[in-house]
């Protein structure tokens, strides 16, 4: 997702919304997460939520705009969006591009296209340097 | 028992080895079949907004815990694309 948003920022605004987590050590725990050091307790206040947040961002030293999901957990509910989805969101205001449930139907490229049938394809010539793992992207452990 | 109630048990026994099995598939393992059905699927929803509908608005809060925002302040001149996700 870091590569489509460097592709694309001088056309599109990008925001990453922090939502409640998907694998947390208290809930459903991933093996991968444990290979990984990625682990957490579901946030039970916003603090928490904050610091882990602040953590992937140090992490991955990730680039896009970012904000948090208050603990009542309203813009998750009001997009529909956990674990992970996309949204493109129009100069209107209005809904553009509704991405698929996550994890399965969760998938970078179609936002690409959007982007792309909008202000054209971006190639690479060379390979681009790997992205950091996005937010909960189940997809980068397939 | 009469052979009537003999094959609805095994008919609902295959169909519950089956439902097993297609979890277990999506969940990963038979071992995250538990996580998944208490833990992920009371919270993964389709949802109702459709394209064309006006993108719901919410307040945020910024890295530094304490700033906040809203998602409608981010609209207007460009597309904007939303990125919903967690660490984990």
């Amino acid at each position: 997702m870091v590569e489509i948003y460097n592709d694309y920022k001088d056309h599109a605004d990008f925001l990453t919304v922090y939502v409640r987590e998907a694998h947390p050590t208290d809930e459903w725990q991933m093996k991968s997460n444990v290979k990984d050091d990625v682990c957490y307790a579901q946030p039970k206040t916003l603090g928490q939520r904050v610091a882990i947040a602040n953590d992937f961002i140090k992490r991955f030293n990730y680039p896009i705009a970012f904000g948090i999901d208050d603990i009542n957990n309203a813009a998750n509910d009001a997009y529909s969006a956990w674990p992970e989805r996309f949204y493109i969101i129009d100069e209107s205001g209005r809904v553009a591009y509704r991405g698929g449930m996550g994890p399965f139907h969760y998938d970078p490229e179609e936002v690409r296209a959007w982007l792309a049938a909008r202000y054209g394809a971006v190639k690479h010539d060379t390979p681009t340097p790997a992205s950091p793992r996005p937010v909960a992207s189940l997809s980068s452990r397939k | 028992m009469t052979p009537f109630w003999k094959w609805t048990i095994a008919v609902f026994l295959v169909l519950l080895l089956a439902a097993f099995l297609v979890l277990s598939k999506m969940a990963g393992s038979p071992k995250d079949v538990y996580g998944m059905v208490r833990y992920a699927l009371p919270h993964m929803h389709r949802g109702t907004l459709k394209i064309g509908d006006d993108a719901p608005d919410a307040r945020l809060v910024a890295l530094d815990g304490s700033d906040h925002f809203h998602i409608r302040e981010r609209t207007g001149g460009r597309p904007l694309v939303l990125i919903f996700g967690s660490y984990t």
